[in-house]
């Protein structure tokens, strides 16, 4: 078993590097734009110049990385281009938020997803599945910041029972806090259930056409000791695998939600870093989601395999 | 009988009369988008950038069938006009990603060894990120316009389709005639047109059809956080973020520009869907 | 010879009587059950054998309830213990399933579940059918282990399936099986997948079971020789019907039909037979394209004119029976001793 999680982590080190790399090519990909959005538009050519040496953007590229990088291990993220604070202590502020905002909606994905795709399995090509598959197709077709919007509109402006927006951390004020995280969670997790109750259905009805299901028929087994005993555990092995995938997009979903309701979190960071072209906050912001995606990934990985008693105990040659 | 566990014989490639109708739903409301993008000077009753101030916020009404917006622009006609937007980028997007995406697949497949490990390897990780994430960093660097927007998205895309277009040609490879065509002297790009892409196609067209719907939700998000079409343009993603701040005195502001999003995707969904199901036959249900 | 088996004061644990399960295709009403009847009397262990797609695993999941949604029983009766079972309600019928009746497939390792424990799995019937708690249905699975021979089964009770051998899994499976002491086990190809010397010890198994239980076992197969030294009777099935049944000794010494002779003819197992059957003009029907004749005549070296019609069963002698309508003529060369 520890075989296992130091192999997943041997894979994962190298790939945030490398997640890290393709991050900083792509936010210094044009040159020059940070001084001028820092500077404005009609900056001399002699601001620009010494705006730029002053923040060591007119070394070679990767020299900026190793610098960036060697100073991001030690927490030190850099200085906002535009108020001069110190970004690592702001990020540091924002990530639990954040990990509330996905958590939840991660969890309220999978509420929905996992007995829905499993009932569409045990029914299949009957009309229930029929028709949570088309649930499912709805659910996939709604744009999250719209779901948002209309949830705002019903809950926040008519029915006045939740609040537009804001914040209080979950350890103040948690009967706050959790108002406040309703909507944003259900807009993303919503969403995110539509693929995910998919890859249910799909992983379940390969799971329900196995043998050892018809022996927990011919055993006497109801539907729901097949579905739940039998069925269920087997078919989390590849969905986990798979729909770890799906962590991520609704991860991305969280920079659009924070901005409509006003959550400080990483995502409405990496919006700040975006709109001011504070590169040093983008950076850090954009790191830290993809540090996060990433780990969840690998994490999911993880439990899918020691789900599976075949991965976890060795065979015995007798 | 309790078997719907215990596997059927008998029933392959049955007409799913509710699947057919599902395809027929999604098609006409692809149908609907794309005539409303093609031809939106005759169908919009109204010029999607005419301010009338004096009939600002008013609801549905018969001279305004959607209402107007915070200056007196008919809201049907910019939700029309949107349409063309989405469509162009989304059309873009997917071509980017679709050619990008084929060259690299078909190159890994074709070449394989370290080639192959390398670029899968790349498309990995493009493919790990948050697709929000990189399109909003992307336009970040590259300076908000619907071009950037196009670009942006459509290499998003390329690391799926990437991994469609190697998948497909690996699958070609290993039938006989690839062997023959080069015994009898056809160099590698010959091949590689002639003899893969002809049969990677099928595949990657019903991906387009369900990336399509992907593009139009990007491109929207991008908009609605001001990174996409920028106004006076109308983009559903423009129009409900500002519809947003109208909500309580102008709520269908809010429903409208969401309602046209959420329907084009579910017609392109639906006919991605319904051709999967159609051309590929390992997915018989 | 009579069936000894058969008692006056009991019932058979098993009657079929003239089953037909038909199935809804595109290309027709497929008839892959067609007028089969079949009895297994208390301490009997009766064999079925055929090619695949002769209906004989069918005819399991039939008085299972097991069949595939789009499959139904157009016709005949089915009695466990002289209780009509034919159109038991579902819930009935699940209450059967592991207790009154068990199965026993072929594939051992695919028909346990990966990710559940044995004892789990083993003591899992009586958790169902008697609510015995689950620290005593797990203990009774390590006494049931023991009772199939299984070594050390404290120790293997607490492991996964992946870590047993074939053997040891068919064994688990009969445990399973076993659990509730059925009055009726069904065994699917059992030892198809064993190696000859497991099979032999899975066998005596059985034997034992009978023995020590009083157990009815169906025991399906396509392998002549586990026919030969494990049951008491046999019926020999093709296409959807039993062309030809008996006692086991007899039907091997003086079989009556030409479908059970090229059986015999052939090296043990029905594989083979299928192969050189192929080489003879003719196919197996389709259950959905059935002839109105005897469904052999086809590949049947001796049809004539009568064969256009389905023969009943006639008797060959005492309780064996065979439909060929070679037997209405007086003993032919057909009868003649196949000698092995």
């Amino acid at each position: 078993m520890l075989r296992l999680i130091a192999v997943r982590l041997a894979v994962f080190v190298p790939t945030l590097f490398a997640a890290s790399i393709v991050l900083f090519i792509t936010i210094n990909v044009v040159p020059g734009s940070a001084a001028k959005a820092a500077l404005g538009i009609d900056a001399t050519p002699q601001a620009i110049a010494r705006f730029e040496a002053l923040n060591g953007l007119d070394r070679p590229l990767h020299v900026q990385y190793f610098d960036w990088l060697g100073k991001a291990l030690s927490g030190d993220f850099g200085k906002s281009f535009q108020n001069h604070v110190p970004v690592g202590p702001e990020v540091a502020r924002r990530l639990p938020v954040t990990l509330e905002l996905a958590l939840f909606a991660f969890l309220i994905a999978n509420i929905i997803a996992v007995p829905l795709g499993a009932i569409a399995a045990f029914y299949h090509q009957r009309k229930t599945d029929t028709a949570i598959t088309l649930l499912a197709t709805i659910f996939g077709a709604i744009p999250n910041f719209w779901l948002a919007t209309l949830l705002i509109l019903v809950f926040a402006l008519t029915l006045r029972w939740l609040p537009a927006g804001g914040y209080a951390a979950l350890i103040d004020r948690p009967i706050v806090n959790l108002k406040q995280m309703v909507m944003p969670a259900v807009s993303l997790g919503v969403v995110s259930s539509a693929l995910l109750l998919r890859i249910m259905r799909t992983s379940m009805i390969e799971v329900l056409t196995s043998d050892y299901i018809r022996t927990a028929f011919a055993k006497g087994a109801t539907r729901g000791i097949v579905i739940w005993r039998h069925a269920i555990r087997n078919a989390l092995i590849p969905y986990l695998t798979v729909g770890a995938v799906e962590f991520g997009f609704l991860f991305g979903g969280v920079v659009i939600i924070e901005d409509i309701f006003l959550l400080p979190g990483i995502g409405s960071l990496v919006l700040v870093g975006i709109i001011n072209r504070d590169y040093p906050v983008l950076l850090a912001a954009a790191l830290v989601v993809t540090v996060v995606v990433l780990t969840a990934n690998m994490l999911v990985d993880i439990v899918a395999s020691l789900l599976d008693p075949r991965q976890v105990r060795a065979k015995r040659a007798i | 009988m309790i078997s719907a566990a215990v596997g059927s014989a008998g029933h392959r490639r049955r007409i799913n009369w509710r699947r057919w109708r599902l395809l027929a739903i999604g098609g006409f409301l692809v149908a609907i988008v794309v005539f409303c993008a093609v031809f939106a000077n005759f169908v919009a009753p109204y010029s999607p950038y005419d301010l009338d101030v004096a009939s600002m916020l008013q609801g549905p009404s018969a001279a305004h069938w959607l209402g107007t917006d915070e200056v007196g622009r008919d809201e049907l006609s910019r939700a029309i006009f949107a349409a063309r937007i989405s469509v162009e980028v989304a059309l873009v997007a997917v071509g980017v990603g679709l050619i990008g995406g084929t060259i690299i697949g078909i190159f890994a497949a074709y070449f394989g060894g370290w080639i192959d490990l390398a670029l899968m390897r790349l498309m990995e990780l493009l493919f790990s990120f948050p697709a929000i994430l990189l399109a909003v960093i992307l336009m970040a660097s590259l300076g908000t316009s619907i071009l950037n927007a196009m670009l942006s998205i459509g290499i998003i895309f390329i690391p799926g389709f990437s991994r469609l277009a190697r998948a497909a040609t690996n699958d070609v490879l290993r039938q006989q005639y690839i062997d023959a065509a080069r015994t009898i002297g056809m160099g590698d790009a010959r091949i590689m047109m002639r003899e893969i892409l002809p049969n990677v196609v099928t595949p990657l067209l019903v991906e387009a059809a369900v990336a399509f719907a992907y593009a139009v939700l990007l491109e929207s998000a991008l908009s609605f956080l001001g990174l996409g079409a920028q106004p006076p343009e109308p983009s559903w993603g423009n129009m409900l973020n500002t519809g947003r701040g109208f909500m309580g005195q102008a709520p269908w502001l809010g429903i409208v520009p969401g309602m046209a999003m959420f329907l084009c995707v579910l017609g392109f969904n639906l006919l991605g869907d319904g051709l999967r199901d159609a051309f590929d036959p390992h997915l018989r249900e | 010879m009579v069936r000894t088996h058969r008692r006056k004061d009991r019932p058979p644990s098993l009657a079929i009587d003239r089953l037909r399960v038909e199935i809804a295709t595109r290309r027709g009403l497929a008839r892959v059950i067609d007028d089969v009847s079949l009895e297994v009397w208390p301490g009997e262990i009766v064999g079925v054998i055929g090619e695949s797609g002769s209906g004989k695993t069918m005819t399991a999941l039939s008085l299972l309830g097991l069949m595939p949604r789009r499959a139904k029983i157009a016709a005949g009766e089915i009695k466990l213990g002289g209780e009509v079972i034919t159109h038991l309600p579902d819930a009935a019928r699940r209450r059967l399933r592991g207790s009154r009746v068990a199965f026993i497939p072929q594939d051992a390792l695919r028909a346990l579940n990966p990710v559940l424990r044995v004892d789990l799995q083993v003591g899992e019937p009586a958790n169902i059918h008697r609510q015995t708690p689950w620290d005593q249905a797990k203990a009774r699975a390590v006494e049931l282990l023991r009772a199939v021979h299984l070594k050390d089964p404290e120790q293997r009770a607490r492991e996964y399936p992946h870590q047993f051998s074939g053997g040891m899994q068919q064994r688990a499976m009969i445990a399973m099986g076993l659990a509730l002491e059925p009055e009726l086990l069904i065994a699917d190809e059992p030892t198809t997948a064993l190696d000859v010397t497991v099979q032999a010890q899975v066998l005596k198994l059985l034997r034992e079971i009978r023995d020590s239980h009083g157990t009815a076992i169906l025991f399906i197969t396509h392998d002549l020789g586990v026919i030969a030294e494990l049951c008491d009777w046999v019926y020999v099935m093709y296409a959807g019907a039993v062309l030809e049944q008996g006692p086991v000794e007899r039907l091997f010494a003086h079989p009556a039909h030409p479908y059970t002779q090229m059986l015999l003819r052939a090296t043990p197992t029905v594989r083979t037979v299928q192969s050189e059957l192929l080489s003879i003009p003719g196919q197996i029907p389709q259950p959905f394209e059935l002839p109105a004749g005897c469904r052999f005549a086809d590949r049947c070296p001796h049809r004539f004119e009568h064969c256009a019609s389905e023969p009943p069963h006639l008797q060959v002698e005492a309780e064996h029976t065979a439909r060929c309508w070679l037997l209405t003529e007086s003993i032919t060369a057909a009868t003649a001793v196949a000698a092995s």
